[in-house]
């Protein structure tokens, strides 16, 4: 269409929806700076008079919190009682808190990387097979797609039963495969649509040189669709990173995620600890809307099965 | 040079074209084989069992139930579809959480999208910040969420300001609130994907056809009608096919916003096949639910894929 003019009402959709899509953000960040007796109160706190860090000290340096404090208090059972000489933070809350957030970090960072590893390797060979040699007709592609269709909670109880039967169930190397499993259909089908922009005419004039089919891949189609790899690698990592059934259902203690201990902060005397769980989302949030923004253009290609390139 | 003939001879040559083909193809078939298909049967042989955890949770303990004596093997699917409601309730919430979501995500995605065809100030800001949502992971959209529609919390605040006095909206704990409170998720979070297709689908929409209805004099609301949407058809049956495929999933935000609740207001095909197998351990009844959602899903799936099957194919 011509482009028409920008009218007031069309100000006010745009206003409304700028602040319905911020506006929830904006409240998690500020919350994550309130002091406890704000969490809930009537009527809510929008912005804390007084702002608190105690909250990102909770979820990343509780030791410090401790210390500064002179034992901390806020989350046993008794009131007042100080707990400065017990190793925690202090009661079962405390254990979690004072050894998960950052297990459930690393436990993040350790099987997005990897997880995102595995799905980009197996990906990528198979992108290859199928859009330059159409391997397995037109099932194959959609066999692979169909690990997307269902729930993946359809399939959980024989993931589970086979996993304890490995012995794959807390553990790293179990957890990577089934996130490289249920991430592998999006890899495939982006970096595919990567290799179909690419005529097949650059290989061919390649091999016509005396190249072979393994160097025509390796050393000219890798090269040329490099920013597409980089961004399918950055997309699987948001959906790795995002994972929350897979990790609630095979992991247990060993190994923990952000999503899973997001779910889980809570103490038995104060109900939801509403600031901290805003702290960690908003520490988690931050490598998601960063790379997110970086990806941006590639990010409808990536969610569309590569239909739509923009 | 006649050994390297010879290999060739014997389908061993490693520039082969097949050969190569295949190879590429294998991990994920393995991959693919072990941990899709594998549970695939695994859960159809359990379905038809009342294994239950106390047996063993081994797999040999699992398919061993199968063949236990005097089992009426086709019990869970007869109680599923005859005696207990809940899980025909649970796909038919889905269903309607679904069709809400999505037509609520194509309008305001569509509304959005028509604005940012016209030029005004600060564009790439405003569209940066309206794809916000959709960057934000699951759990802490959920979250986020379970925040704001707290009975103390801003939402309620707003709508106290606009009607006078404070509302005593309960968001989480009324069975038609809650539902509405998912869908308000669920439209927050994924809008975004909405307005981005549609926008690079009106970005594409032909000029020629719209300068000549104008100038034969056709209305706006006449163009888009006629001209503008019927360009759009294809990219429109992507947007709803992809979002389609991943909202019948939802999961993650339900979890941490009213975990189903209240009672089973909101309990969607995966919370609930979630509570009977990890909160009241009918794992082998929970594997029949799962293996009739398994194949209503890839089925509808498929039959929705239909009409873009080859344009997600086609090369380009």
């Amino acid at each position: 269409m011509p482009p028409k003019r920008f009218t007031w009402y069309n100000g006010i959709g745009l206003t409304l929806a700028l602040i319905f899509a911020l506006f929830p953000v904006l409240w998690m960040i500020s919350t994550s700076f309130k002091p406890s007796n704000e969490w809930v109160r009537q009527p809510p706190v929008w912005v804390s008079g007084d702002a608190t860090v105690e909250n990102y000290l909770t979820v990343l340096w509780p030791s410090a919190l401790l210390e500064k404090r002179g034992g901390l208090t806020q989350y046993t059972e008794g009131g007042e009682q100080k707990v400065a000489e017990q190793t925690g933070v202090g009661g079962a809350v405390g254990d979690i808190l004072n050894k998960s957030a950052w297990q459930a970090i690393w436990g993040s960072v350790i099987l997005s990387v990897f997880g995102t590893a595995l799905s980009i390797i197996v990906g990528l060979m198979a992108a290859i097979s199928i859009a330059r040699y159409r391997f397995g007709g037109n099932t194959t592609p959609f066999f692979i797609l169909s690990g997307r269709m269902f729930p993946p909670i359809a399939i959980a109880i024989p993931f589970v039963v086979m996993f304890s039967d490995v012995g794959a169930t807390d553990t790293y190397w179990g957890l990577i495969l089934a996130y490289g499993a249920v991430t592998v259909p999006f890899s495939t089908w982006m970096l595919k649509s990567f290799i179909d922009d690419l005529p097949k005419e650059i290989e061919e004039a390649a091999m016509m040189d005396g190249m072979s089919r393994w160097g025509a891949h390796l050393r000219i189609t890798l090269p040329l669709i490099k920013g597409g790899v980089i961004a399918t690698t950055l997309f699987i990592f948001i959906l790795n990173w995002s994972e929350f059934l897979f990790a609630l259902i095979l992991a247990y203690t060993k190994v923990s995620t952000i999503p899973v201990q997001l779910s889980k902060y809570f103490s038995a005397t104060e109900g939801l600890l509403i600031g901290v769980q805003a702290a960690l989302a908003t520490v988690s949030i931050v490598p998601l809307v960063i790379v997110g923004f970086f990806i941006q253009k590639h990010l409808v290609r990536g969610l569309t099965l590569g239909a739509i390139k923009r | 040079m006649s050994s390297q003939g010879r290999v060739a001879a014997r389908g061993f040559n490693p520039n082969d074209k097949k050969y190569i083909g295949g190879l590429l193809i294998t991990p994920i078939q393995i991959l693919l084989t072990a941990l899709l298909v594998f549970p695939f049967v695994l859960e159809l042989i359990l379905s038809f069992s009342e294994w239950s955890p106390v047996q063993g949770i081994g797999l040999w303990e699992a398919v061993g139930a199968v063949f236990t004596e005097d089992l009426d093997q086709g019990i869970n699917y007869s109680v599923l579809i005859t005696e207990e409601p809940r899980f025909l309730e649970a796909l038919g919430r889905t269903a309607l959480i679904s069709v809400t979501s999505l037509v609520l995500e194509f309008l305001i995605g569509l509304g959005l999208a028509t604005i940012f065809l016209k030029a005004f100030p600060a564009k790439r800001v405003f569209f940066t910040a309206l794809l916000t949502p959709m960057m934000i992971m699951p759990v802490v959209v959920g979250y986020t969420w379970f925040m704001l529609l707290q009975y103390t919390g801003p939402v309620n605040q707003v709508i106290g300001w606009i009607g006078g006095s404070q509302p005593e909206l309960q968001w989480l704990n009324t069975g038609f609130l809650a539902f509405f409170a998912v869908v308000i998720t669920e439209v927050w979070h994924w809008t975004p994907l909405f307005f981005l297709i549609l926008l690079s689908g009106l970005n594409a929409v032909p000029q020629n056809p719209i300068r000549a209805a104008t100038v034969l004099g056709a209305s706006d609301w006449r163009i888009f009608w006629s001209v503008v949407m019927p360009s759009m058809k294809g990219i429109i049956i992507i947007a709803f096919v992809i979002r389609g495929m991943e909202v019948i999933k939802l999961f993650d935000e339900i979890y941490l916003l009213t975990r189903g609740g209240p009672g089973t207001a909101t309990e969607t095909i995966s919370l609930y096949l979630y509570k009977l197998a990890f909160e009241d351990f009918r794992l082998a009844y929970a594997g029949s639910a799962g293996f009739i959602v398994l194949i209503i899903t890839v089925v509808l799936i498929n039959v929705m894929l239909r009409p873009i099957r080859y344009q997600l194919l086609e090369k380009r």
